[in-house]
């Protein structure tokens, strides 16, 4: 029955070529539409360590000033990143199972023969690789016993080592960053977490760093942050000393917890050294520490942001114009050929028969429009790569890699396929089954 | 003129289908038509603004010592030198950062030592080429002068201020209001003072999306190279930037082996790159609202035709007794336009309770109500363009046909 329906349906087709043209065209540019908008906005949502999300916790203690927030648009949000002095006591604490402070900054690295290289380093503490489950290439990360005092080791990516040691294992290795001799201890491999949640400073699509260096160098080589650094109090702060004994906040801290109770004693010493502090004359804010895991994190700090959410509102709308135009079409086209429904009807076809039989005309309709859409979308993402990876625009941001198609692309053109059916083809079907196929019989 | 609303009405009531999904589609593209079109001139007024700047005719230089040897006073002589030696080069200044870039520094001004500071900054340390290297106009005061360039900060005096500063217009108005804000003096957080010298208008900071993106002042001091290297920004006559800007490049990058180059780029790319959101988001709301229009347009097209062609024998009717060919015209013009205006009236509240809710939930300003006038206008008008076909093929028909047992 199948078989003689998908006949007549192409029989259709073929009795009105325009319309049905017109019909497979709206449907697919509505669907094109929306693959595309939600398949960057699936890409800036996700969450790159979900399987961590109930583990990691950002850190962050409000020590901002008393006579404004952090963010003025956000006036309930503390500052993202943390003073040093702050860091350092979480830095120390036992209760997290593992825990990271860092920043980033502009270092050169020489010494391997080839040019000079611009790196970004991650300025960081040897729990990084384990917790954010970073994968290696070669050897490791450090240990903790490198952190303080900080021993001259670095870990490099995968880029990094390609560029300067043409992808071989590089372990071992000795090699100038900020011309001082640092041996490489592991080589990442290919590590691109999406958004780069880490760390949001700077695009939050933007490539993991270049280099990893015990944190504590930072201080002892007096390096400042290439990612913000923000001070409110009117102190004044002439060296490195004064620096980071100052309110200026700099530095990111996550902590992994294991489990409820780890964290409830995390947040009772975050409260308690808030405490201590607010006595001897700090933290003017009223007390807002806290543990935000990664979705939150996310959330927060407005990874997908309002031209996103207002563009996918945009794609819907879209498809419900192009939906509402194919069932105008489609009542249109059924109801014109009500008369060779009629003697069907009257041949003894049932009505739950003709709706079916339309239904499968539908069915096909979406069908074909769900893949020129796919093929639309595909198009469109890549016209849009394009257009951000034209004049280099690409390194920073890397707005450009969110275009591209994933299951996820796929998943939706084949339900958006299915709803554009159901809504497109139920009522032109059933009205055209209802009707009494007696008045089509007679002047004919 | 008669435009026999009535019959028409009663002929649309009992096949009410067609034409209420057509006024459905009107409705959204309607509602979609108005706010996306005002946001996309929101945006365009926002890459629009005045920059103050010649920013077609600059590019930046960024490079870093990386060894013990490599000095920051000399190596910024030397290259000065060259870069303002080279022909087809109007100016060039070291800077701390780069202006529309989203990079930079920023820090509060007070007029009264010790008081808080509401308002950020944004600052670039240049030296008296500065305001021609970028292009600045100087509006009131005078410029700086090459014995009032101060050192570069050190990991010592972090905190130094200096002694004069020049404003923007905007930064000026902020701080003194109406007063003439030339040689009144403005201290920052920890009350150190400097003289306001000159005033520079239009300017702008680092930070397009900012609320605030013309509050910005100069200092006249070398640039520290505590921020990831030294920057330099180079003008160049018009026409001659691409070619300075390679020689240059090949200069910097062999003639000191202490340092490294980071990169040497127009500060169009900065520019564009900032407002990379901005034009995309304008770009792709204007395609799909135009693809919306041209769904919709089809859509009444394709009703129109549908109703001519059921109704064939009706016009022949109508012809055969009397009425005239721009009777029938008119008849269907009519038809679409009550459609049209049905779905326009819905349209309306939809546009306005879409601009509502995206100012409340998105803090997008309010939907301004021109647009919708334009909108709605629009709207009819493509109603009627696209009904004009249909209904001239409707007059075509003969009367003959009534006569005709189908």
């Amino acid at each position: 029955m199948l078989g003689y329906y998908t006949h007549l349906a192409f029989r259709s087709f073929g009795r009105n070529p325009g319309i049905t043209a017109l019909m497979v065209l709206a449907i697919a540019l509505g669907i094109a539409v929306c693959i595309m908008t939600l398949t960057v906005f699936h890409a800036m949502s996700g969450n790159p360590i979900w399987w961590k999300n109930d583990r990691l916790y950002a850190v962050t203690m409000d020590n901002w000033d008393p006579n404004q927030s952090f963010r003025k648009k956000h006036p309930d949000l503390p500052p993202p990143i943390m003073t040093y002095k702050d860091a350092r006591v979480v830095a120390s604490s036992d209760i997290p199972e593992r825990k990271i402070i860092m920043y980033t900054v502009e270092a050169t690295l020489s010494g391997v023969g080839a040019a000079p290289l611009r790196t970004d380093t991650r300025m960081t503490t040897g729990d990084f690789f384990a917790m954010f489950d970073v994968p290696f290439l070669y050897g490791t990360g450090w240990s903790k016993s490198a952190d303080n005092p900080p021993q001259p080791v670095i870990v490099l990516s995968r880029k990094t080592n390609d560029t300067l040691f043409g992808g071989t294992n590089s372990v071992g290795r000795v090699l100038r960053w900020n011309d001082h001799e640092f041996r490489v201890v592991g080589v990442l491999d290919d590590w691109f977490p999406r958004p780069h949640f880490y760390d949001l400073i700077g695009g939050a699509f933007q490539p993991p760093e270049d280099a990893y260096v015990p944190f504590a160098w930072g201080p002892a080589l007096e390096l400042q942050s290439s990612g913000d650094t923000d001070c409110w109090k009117p102190e004044t702060i002439n060296n490195e000393a004064d620096f980071l004994a100052s309110e200026c906040v700099w530095i990111q801290t996550w902590v992994e917890l294991p489990d409820r109770a780890t964290r409830q004693r995390m947040q009772s010493f975050l409260d308690n050294y808030w405490a201590d502090q607010h006595r001897a004359g700090r933290f003017p804010r009223p007390r807002d520490n806290r543990l935000t895991n990664v979705a939150k994190w996310l959330r927060d700090n407005q990874v997908v942001d309002n031209d996103n959410r207002v563009l996918v509102g945009l794609a819907f709308a879209f498809l419900a114009v192009c939906l509402i135009n194919t069932v105008g079409l489609l009542l249109a086209k059924f109801l014109n050929a009500a008369p060779v429904t009629g003697v069907r009807r009257a041949l003894g076809a049932s009505r739950r028969q003709v709706f079916l039989q339309h239904l499968v005309e539908v069915a096909m309709l979406s069908v074909l429009g769900a893949a020129l859409g796919f093929g639309l979308a595909t198009l469109g993402l890549a016209a849009v790569h394009h257009m951000y990876a034209a004049a280099h625009l690409g390194h920073r941001g890397g707005y450009q890699e969110l275009m591209h198609f994933d299951t996820v692309g796929v998943f939706w053109a084949i339900a958006l396929a299915i709803v554009a059916t159901l809504a497109a083809g139920l009522y032109p079907a059933w009205r055209v089954g209802r009707m009494p196929p007696a008045v089509y019989l007679k002047s004919q | 003129m008669n435009l026999h609303i009535r019959p028409i009405m009663s002929a649309l009531l009992r096949n009410r289908t067609g034409a209420v999904l057509v006024a459905l589609q009107v409705a959204i593209a309607l509602a979609v038509l108005v706010n996306a079109l005002y946001i996309v001139m929101q945006r365009m007024d926002k890459m629009g603004r005045p920059t103050g700047m010649d920013v077609g005719n600059i590019f930046v230089i960024q490079s870093a010592g990386f060894t013990a040897r490599f000095n920051l006073k000399s190596s910024i002589q030397d290259d000065l030198a060259y870069l303002r030696g080279l022909p087809g080069v109007i100016a060039a200044t070291p800077t701390n950062a780069i202006p529309l870039s989203g990079g930079g520094s920023s820090q509060g001004l007070v007029t009264v030592p010790g008081k808080h500071s509401t308002d950020t900054f944004g600052y670039y340390e240049v030296d008296e080429q500065g305001l021609d290297a970028l292009g600045l106009h100087l509006v009131a005061g005078r410029n700086f002068r090459h014995d009032e360039i101060e050192p570069p900060i050190t990991t010592n005096d972090a905190s130094r201020f200096v002694h004069n500063v020049i404003m923007s217009r905007a930064t000026a108005e902020q701080l003194f209001g109406k007063q003439n804000p030339l040689g009144k003096t403005v201290y920052d957080s920890i009350g150190q003072g400097a003289t306001v010298i000159g005033i520079v208008d239009p300017a702008m900071n680092s930070w397009v999306d900012s609320d605030h993106a013309d509050f910005v002042f100069y200092m006249p001091r070398v640039t520290s190279a505590l921020y990831g290297g030294v920057r330099y920004m180079v003008r160049c006559r018009p026409g001659q930037r691409d070619v300075v800007l390679r020689l240059a490049e090949a200069h910097l990058a062999t003639s000191n082996p202490d340092r490294v180059m980071h990169f040497v780029r127009p500060m169009t790319y900065f520019r564009d790159l900032s407002y990379l959101g901005d034009r995309s988001m304008g770009i792709y709301l204007l395609t799909v609202t135009g693809l919306m229009l041209a769904v919709t347009c089809l859509g009444i097209f394709a009703l129109a035709t549908f109703n001519v062609a059921t109704r064939t024998k009706q016009i022949g009717t109508r012809r055969a007794v009397g009425a005239r060919r721009s009777d029938v015209v008119r008849y269907f013009l009519v038809e679409n336009g009550v459609i049209t205006s049905a779905g326009i009236l819905l349209g309306c509240v939809l546009a306005l309770a879409t601009g509502y809710y995206l100012s409340v939930q998105y803090a997008l300003p309010r939907l301004d109500l021109y647009y919708l006038v334009g909108g709605v206008l629009l709207l009819w008008i493509i109603g009627q363009v696209a009904a004009w076909q249909p209904a001239r093929r409707a007059a075509g028909v003969p009367p003959s046909v009534a006569t005709r047992t189908v």
